[in-house]
């Protein structure tokens, strides 16, 4: 037993650290959820309607920040599509830091799934949103909490596995 | 004439000191923002601060934190405000919590466990 304890603690050593070596250090869990969405007014990117926080309608959303600039988005949007047309839950555009023309040619490229689209050319709600990494998305529920964030592409297993479960959730409640 | 001079000194006087409470004011500010951008981590390129790095993101946030300075707010304020959006990731020194504790614990705890090992046979 003397000698044992110094190898059985190097071997409880060698399992954390090896473990340690498969989890993943760039996903941040944000301090975000289970908070209040953050205030903002922005415009809406087609008709430059002012939008603030009050004028969400009550009921769950995903939010979903993006820009005409971001590879990544062109890959998630065939699948922000499927869930549109699968009438599952509203998705509410943020458009990041873009040109108006340049976000607007982008979505009659490859479609608009959005109910509409808020125009943060500044990056000023993103920083509030603790937004690093575009794509990202969030769910937000009827009450305005945040349930929910993805940073980075969005993709069918993510959306089937995590948040779709979370939407199934949070309208049986209502 | 004499007056005259006396008058014009004491004003240029004057504005010398005023010039240079503006520029300690400046000074300070500095100060503090050269801290807190080497302090704060590039939520994009994780392994670099604020200061070294030119990503959009950075560029914004050091904008943002000298928006905050000139606005008189202080280097807790800042730091919280960053942490509450994108986590105490964000800063290089991590605030002390439960779930970081053993990390500031381990150092001593080894010590106190070697020191045991090394002179236990001296303690019978």
């Amino acid at each position: 037993m003397k000698l044992n304890f110094p190898i059985i603690f190097f071997l409880i050593l060698v399992v954390i650290l090896f473990f340690g070596l498969f989890t993943n250090t760039k996903v941040i869990q944000s301090p975000l959820i289970g908070k209040n969405l953050p205030n903002f007014t922005l415009t809406t990117l087609r008709s430059g309607q002012a939008i603030s926080k009050d004028d969400l309608t009550k009921e769950p959303i995903l939010l979903n920040v993006w820009a005409s600039w971001c590879l990544a988005c062109i890959k998630e949007h065939s699948i922000l599509k499927s869930i549109q047309s699968n009438n599952h839950i509203k998705i509410i555009g943020i458009n990041y830091k873009d040109e108006r023309s340049d976000a607007i040619g982008w979505l009659n490229i490859y479609g608009d799934p959005y109910k509409y689209n808020l125009y943060d050319v500044n990056g000023e709600f993103a920083i509030d949103l603790g937004v690093y990494g575009v794509p990202e998305t969030f769910l937000v529920d009827q009450n305005g909490l945040i349930r929910a964030k993805h940073v980075g592409e969005l993709t069918e297993e993510i959306y089937s596995k995590k948040l779709l479960p979370m939407i199934k959730k949070i309208n049986e409640k209502n | 004439m004499k007056k005259t001079k006396i008058i014009f000194m004491a004003i240029i006087l004057s504005l010398s000191n005023i010039a240079e409470v503006i520029s300690k004011e400046k000074n300070t500010d500095d100060i503090l923002y050269q801290k807190l951008i080497s302090e704060l981590r590039c939520m994009v390129c994780q392994n670099q601060n604020l200061s070294e790095s030119e990503a959009p993101l950075a560029i914004d946030l050091k904008n943002k934190v000298m928006e905050m300075i000139k606005d008189g707010k202080s280097e807790e304020y800042i730091k919280n405000y960053l942490s509450e959006r994108y986590s105490s990731f964000i800063l290089y020194k991590p605030p002390f919590v439960f779930q970081n504790s053993i990390l500031w614990f381990a150092p001593y705890l080894f010590l106190i466990i070697i020191t045991y090992l090394l002179f236990r046979r001296y303690l019978k």
